[in-house]
């Protein structure tokens, strides 16, 4: 575990230090916040036809009205709840989705940069390696998640229907955030990683690492459609599984890492 | 009877602390090192020479257990390396790989805190002030490796590879590209690791450099060519040279030597004669009556090594007709 923290302590200066690969991270958490404003509250302010009117949302007032979490609301509130609480995906998806970058560079970089091969004469086991490299994507995934999650509330309290906020502080979405979106960001990042300990070019990791993103912005699409909708037992359902798939990919990135081949075949 | 040099003893059962046992490693149909057999002593440096493509880093990775042998064993300390496991083994030996391979966003002293702390060592704030203070980098602590000459960064990774105090030093070139002055610190700081008692495997292109620091030299080009100290192996394809300078043109003399005993080859260069032999310095007041007979004005005569440059371009020619 030392080791694992040592090396993971070396990623985070190093990601301090580059602040250039923050920017679409940024960006895209930025557009992930603004969309659903954009929906639920400028475009009815802007062209003063109210949610209610349209008779698209209703599948939102199907979903929502007479439950516990919206019993302060009128139909208004409801439907910038609805669009908010399911979004809560999308705002999950977009920090992974930018870390991806650091993530399927981490080996790939680190044998690029000649870095590698001194760090493999160390006693740092594989599995200890993998870990700091999906750890050092990982938590700034996660920070960057929960801070977005953080603004998203805030800008609910600010600009949304009275109450609408608080809809987004209760089961489903905090499940999503906390315990969705992090494992979900594990299994994507490991996944980059064992590409990145696999392929010799950090772009062709980076596009192979991106395919893991369809899965969830597969969910999103469900989601919005109404197709889906992440009742508590789905969560718990697809938590288990996440877990299995972690724990799955886990064992998965130290068999396919080769070392000699590292080592020896990549220039 | 005095001890002759560690350099020239066969090795006891304590002097081999790192073994290559008939190592052969191939990469698909390439072999790139043959039945490759050595050991590394401590308080030695052995030079390992070839050129490139010869399997010295090959054999460098083999040695460090970075890779594994096809056939032949590593063996430390008379174990064999698949006998033990990786942090055993990695706290014995220190690397030194062919590219510095500093992280570049991080500062010197970050850089060798990590590996500090990746090695285990108790206090590694401790241990890397003191490698800051042996490597004579301090004032450049807080510096960003990128920020760094390309001296101070092979310095920076010699204090790194020694960070955890190996007894087994492998070094990958660690003079390449160095200017003379960052060369000769790289130099002193290789001999003063000889001076501690540790073993060193010093892969290199440079032949003054083996001259000036190895004990003994092996000579690779897939296979080992040749394996023992610069003077017997000097002696081994040139014998001894005898140099004799005279007034003028010496080939006019090369004839008189001809046949003198302790003499194979004369050869004349400019003023100069040059008498290699088995035993051409014991034959030189010979040589010299022969000379002032011939009526050569001598102006002065003294051994002289073979190059050893000379010696192993002759190596590698014969490892070429041989292959």
């Amino acid at each position: 575990m030392r080791r694992v923290m040592a090396l993971l302590e070396k990623e985070i200066i190093d990601l301090s230090r580059n602040p250039a690969v923050f920017v679409p991270a940024v960006l895209t958490a930025v557009v992930s916040i603004c969309l659903p404003f954009l929906i639920a509250v400028v475009l009815p302010a802007v062209t003063g036809e109210p949610l209610t009117g349209s008779s698209d949302f209703r599948v939102a007032i199907d979903a929502l009205d007479g439950t516990a979490v919206a019993a302060r609301l009128d139909g208004e509130g409801l439907i910038q709840a609805w669009i908010l609480r399911q979004f809560v995906v999308l705002l999950v998806l977009t920090p992974v989705a930018a870390s991806m970058a650091s993530a399927a560079y981490s080996v790939v970089g680190e044998k690029h940069a000649r870095t590698l091969e001194p760090l493999l004469t160390t006693p740092l086991t594989t599995a200890e390696l993998l870990a700091a490299k999906v750890l050092g994507s990982l938590l700034p995934a996660t920070v960057l998640t929960i801070a977005c999650f953080g603004v998203y509330v805030a800008a609910a309290a600010a600009f949304a229907r009275e109450g609408v906020y608080a809809t987004l502080l209760t089961g489903q979405p905090l499940a999503i955030v906390f315990v969705l979106g992090p494992l979900a960001a594990l299994a994507a990042l490991q996944l980059a990683v064992c590409v990145s300990s696999r392929v010799n070019d950090a772009r062709s990791a980076q596009q192979i690492g991106a395919l893991v993103i369809l899965p969830v912005a597969g969910l999103l699409v469900a989601q919005l459609t109404g197709t889906l909708q992440l009742s508590g037992t789905i969560i718990a359902a697809t938590a288990l599984v996440l877990l299995s798939v972690n724990a799955g990919l886990a064992l998965l990135g130290v068999a396919l890492f080769d070392r000699e081949s590292i080592l020896t075949r990549w220039k | 009877m005095g001890m002759p040099p560690a350099a020239d003893r066969p090795p006891g059962d304590a002097d081999r602390m790192l073994t290559a046992d008939h190592l052969t490693r191939q990469f698909d149909a390439r072999v790139a090192v043959q039945d490759i057999s050595f050991e590394l002593r401590p308080g030695e440096i052995l030079a390992l020479l070839g050129p490139n493509g010869a399997g010295k880093t090959t054999t460098l990775r083999l040695l460090a257990g970075l890779i594994r042998p096809s056939s032949g064993q590593v063996l430390l300390d008379g174990v064999g390396l698949h006998g033990l496991d990786g942090t055993s083994l990695r706290t014995r030996i220190g690397i030194l790989t062919e590219a510095p391979g500093l992280w570049d966003r991080l500062t010197v002293r970050q850089n060798l805190l990590t590996y500090a702390r990746l090695h285990g060592l108790p206090s590694p704030s401790r241990a890397v002030d003191e490698a800051l203070d042996l490597f004579d980098v301090r004032s450049r602590a807080g510096d960003l490796a990128a920020h760094l000459s390309k001296g101070l960064r092979q310095r920076v990774a010699l204090a790194r590879t020694l960070l955890h105090r190996p007894g087994i030093v492998l070094l990958d070139e660690p003079t390449s590209g160095l200017d003379p002055a960052s060369a000769k610190e790289v130099r002193a700081l290789i001999l003063r690791l000889r001076g501690e008692g540790r073993a060193v495997l010093l892969s290199t292109h440079n032949l003054d450099e083996v001259d000036r620091v190895a004990d003994r030299v092996a000579v690779l080009r897939g296979r080992l060519l040749a394996l023992g100290t610069t003077a017997a192996l000097r002696a081994r394809f040139f014998g001894e040279r005898l140099k004799v300078t005279v007034a003028g043109d010496a080939q006019q003399f090369v004839s008189v030597l001809g046949g003198s005993s302790g003499v194979d080859i004369v050869r004349a260069d400019g003023p100069v004669l040059l008498a290699d032999g088995a035993a051409a310095s014991a034959h030189a007041p010979e040589i010299v009556r022969r000379l002032v007979a011939a009526g050569a004005d001598i102006l002065s005569v003294h051994p002289e090594h073979v190059p050893l440059e000379e010696v192993y371009l002759h190596l590698l020619g014969e490892g070429s007709t041989e292959s």
